[in-house]
């Protein structure tokens, strides 16, 4: 045995302990839980995916730091655990919607880039000589068929679709509260105002436009037609369904 | 070392060869009625990419009763054309009267035969009044197989436009309402349209064709002039109304 | 292409779409067989054509089916027509240097959620896509049909006429073709139903 939290089977990935467990995506969910809290909310016009950012010293440029990602025009993601697990996520996602996105000329759906960077996730709690990725994902993404999502990736590589969920460190309070503020009928500004207060309760120091980042889905209007304004301005690129909140547009909802 | 120096004496005669023909593009039809006779082709004349002239008349008066209408290699059309009208002056000539038709379609097999070895590299069209007033068609191929027919297209767009014709004209594939039958001969009025409408499509979906399109029109001894007056712009070329009148009817068609 | 013979015209209509194609199977001159269909039905409303190579046809029609049905399978949906031609397009340019040797013809209407709108679409034979808004045509008797097409073609035909227009196109511009012919096969797609029609033509 060597120690008293798994035993022998806590380094071994590949093995299950007798008790039906594999130890380590328990300790990859213990590493999420330590990291920096992570919410987000489904509106009827929209999700908010929100996050705090922490840096460990005040000399770090904390301009830099990215935490909520944008993965294709109409897909974000957010994340509590560990950064660089996170950044190797986010490629692979980018390209995964890229791949798609040069065989069926749209981008993917929600769902379709959650369950592929899922299966990234779980690849790595079978795969020999890896650990499982330090992470939980909060996915928003809005596509033609469904609609607006929200989902949440775990580090075993298991999904679920959510109304509003939070991720991270204070994971549990947060629920809690967005279990009481949440109604089905939020607007997404309201969503937004949600968002802040729920990362309020139990944040560490100063709720600035730098110690916070907010990413947001918007649902890309109908023209004339009916249809959704695919094709914008000279790049012909689909016009963003999923943008990060800039620092002015935080520091505004924080005033209010 | 000789072996290294020996290039000059290996260097083989390169072959050179003059091409005589060129290909110039355009297509050419005609249409016999009952007791008319319609022949157009378009006026664009191109070599390979290149537009030569937007204006090249591809359709000849031979007689007040017979038109030719000459397509594939200009110079030689050009030169078969001055040739069969010398033919036909010293018949003139000769006999104080207009060669029939029939009598000049077997003169142009003659002389597209006479080039058997180094042909004509060109296809006539032949349209006119017969001796007993009937409209005539007659088509050949280079080197002078002719031919009394309906109804014909030639040149590049040939296989655009015949399949056309063979469904107006000839009502391929088209059954009658029970009891009745498919006229032998349409109206003038319409087959000018039918004229017309081939030039637009053919111009629309070949490069070689367009600019414009020149319809002569022969009515046989005594016709009226009843389906042409729906037309604007049409000119006569024959001098008084006693024997066959000839008409020329010229539309712009897309430059592009 | 000219090894099989061939070919393949869709037409837009009001409300509807139609697609059309002849049943010869040579090789070279020699008619092989006069009941080979090159259109198969994607879904109940896409109907997908391929018009060149049989052995490429075969191939790919599995392809397709293999490539729409786990498309239908992961993202729990038809696909739509649009995206057929994109999935199609790219499927062909994978072999880019060593290509399929069809043209690939799509017709079909999209989701009636969307407003069921008509769409065709053609591509060569390394997936350059072509989306008219008339007609297009594919096959041994490409420059036929585009004349015959040119001609008869109007807009906001309604499934009948639209019917007769697309059987007339195809049936005399194959008649003037020595590769296609010997029948065809005609799909009217409409909101609620596809008409499927066989033709007897030129036996010859």
């Amino acid at each position: 045995m060597a120690n008293a939290d798994g035993g022998a089977y806590s380094y071994s990935l590949t093995v299950f302990s007798p008790s039906g467990k594999l130890v380590q995506i328990e300790h990859a969910l213990a590493a999420v839980a330590q990291g920096t809290t992570s919410l987000g909310i489904k509106a009827t016009n929209g999700i908010v995916i929100a996050t705090e950012k922490k840096s460990s010293s005040i000399l770090i440029d904390s301009s830099m730091l990215d935490k909520v990602s944008i993965i294709c025009p109409n897909i974000g993601f957010v994340y509590s655990g560990m950064g660089p697990d996170f950044r190797i996520l986010v490629n692979s996602a980018r390209k995964s919607a890229q791949a798609y996105w040069k065989m069926y000329g749209e981008y993917p759906p929600t769902r379709v880039l959650t369950q592929e960077i899922a299966s990234v996730m779980q690849k790595a709690t079978q795969s020999g000589g890896v650990r499982p990725y330090g992470v939980s994902l909060l996915v928003a993404g809005w596509d033609a068929n469904r609609g607006p999502s929200l989902y949440q990736v775990d580090p075993s590589g298991s999904f679920w679709a959510w109304k509003a969920s939070a991720i991270g460190k204070n994971m549990v309070n947060a629920k809690t509260f967005l279990e009481k503020r949440y109604n089905d009928d939020i607007s997404l500004e309201d969503a937004i105002h949600t968002a802040l207060l729920t990362l309020k309760e139990g944040f560490e120091g100063q709720m600035t436009e730098k110690t916070i980042e907010i990413g947001i889905i918007t649902v890309p209007e109908l023209n004339s037609f009916g249809e959704q304004e695919k094709e914008g301005g000279e790049t012909g690129r689909p016009k963003p369904a999923f943008r990060k909140l800039t620092e002015e547009e935080v520091r505004d909802y924080l005033a209010l | 070392m000789s072996h290294y120096t020996r290039t000059q004496s290996q260097q083989h005669p390169t072959q050179r060869q003059f091409n005589p023909y060129t290909e110039n593009g355009g297509t050419i039809l005609a249409i016999a009625g009952a007791d008319f006779s319609v022949i157009a082709g378009d006026t664009r004349q191109s070599e390979g990419y290149s537009i030569q002239t937007r204006y090249a008349p591809k359709v000849f008066k031979l007689t007040d009763k017979a038109v030719l209408a000459v397509n594939g290699f200009a110079a030689d059309g050009n030169m078969f054309v001055k040739k069969v009208k010398q033919r036909l002056e010293w018949y003139r000539h000769a006999h104080s009267k207009d060669m029939p038709l029939r009598s000049i379609a077997r003169l142009i097999q003659t002389m597209l035969y006479a080039q058997r070895f180094f042909p004509y590299y060109v296809y006539n069209i032949l349209g006119g009044i017969e001796e007993d007033g009937t409209g005539a068609v007659y088509s050949f191929d280079p080197v002078g197989s002719y031919e009394r027919e309906a109804c014909r297209a030639a040149g590049s767009a040939q296989s655009l436009v015949q399949p056309f014709l063979d469904n107006q004209i000839y009502f391929k594939n088209q059954t009658p309402v029970l009891g009745t039958s498919h006229p032998t001969h349409l109206p003038l009025r319409h087959v000018v349209q039918l004229v017309i409408d081939s030039f637009t499509s053919a111009t629309e979906r070949h490069i070689e064709v367009g600019d414009g399109v020149e319809l002569y029109i022969i009515l046989a001894r005594g016709r009226g002039t009843q389906g042409l007056d729906s037309f604007k712009d049409v000119q006569e070329l024959t001098p008084h109304a006693e024997g066959e009148r000839l008409f020329v009817l010229r539309r712009e068609l897309k430059k592009d | 292409m000219q090894y099989n013979g061939g070919s393949i015209v869709a037409m837009v209509g009001k409300n509807c779409v139609a697609i059309a194609s002849d049943l010869r199977l040579g090789n070279q001159a020699l008619t092989i067989a006069t009941d080979f269909e090159k259109v198969f039905p994607i879904t109940d409303r896409i109907y997908l054509g391929m018009a060149g190579l049989a052995t490429d046809v075969l191939t790919l029609r599995e392809r397709f089916r293999f490539r729409v049905n786990m498309y239908s399978i992961k993202e729990e949906r038809e696909i739509e027509p649009k995206t057929l031609a994109q999935l199609v397009s790219s499927t062909l340019y994978e072999r880019r240097f060593g290509p399929y040797f069809i043209e690939p013809i799509i017709a079909g209407l999209t989701d009636s959620s969307k407003g069921s709108q008509p769409f065709i679409a053609s591509a060569d034979l390394i997936g350059c896509l072509n989306f008219a808004k008339d007609f297009v045509v594919v096959g041994t008797a490409e420059d036929k049909l585009l004349g015959v097409a040119e001609g008869l073609w109007e807009p906001d035909l309604e499934p009948e006429d639209l019917f007769e227009t697309i059987s007339q196109t195809l049936l005399n511009a194959v008649d003037r073709d020595a590769f296609s012919g010997w029948g065809a096969v005609v799909h009217v797609i409409t909101p609620d139903k596809v008409i499927t029609r066989t033709l007897k033509g030129r036996m010859d």
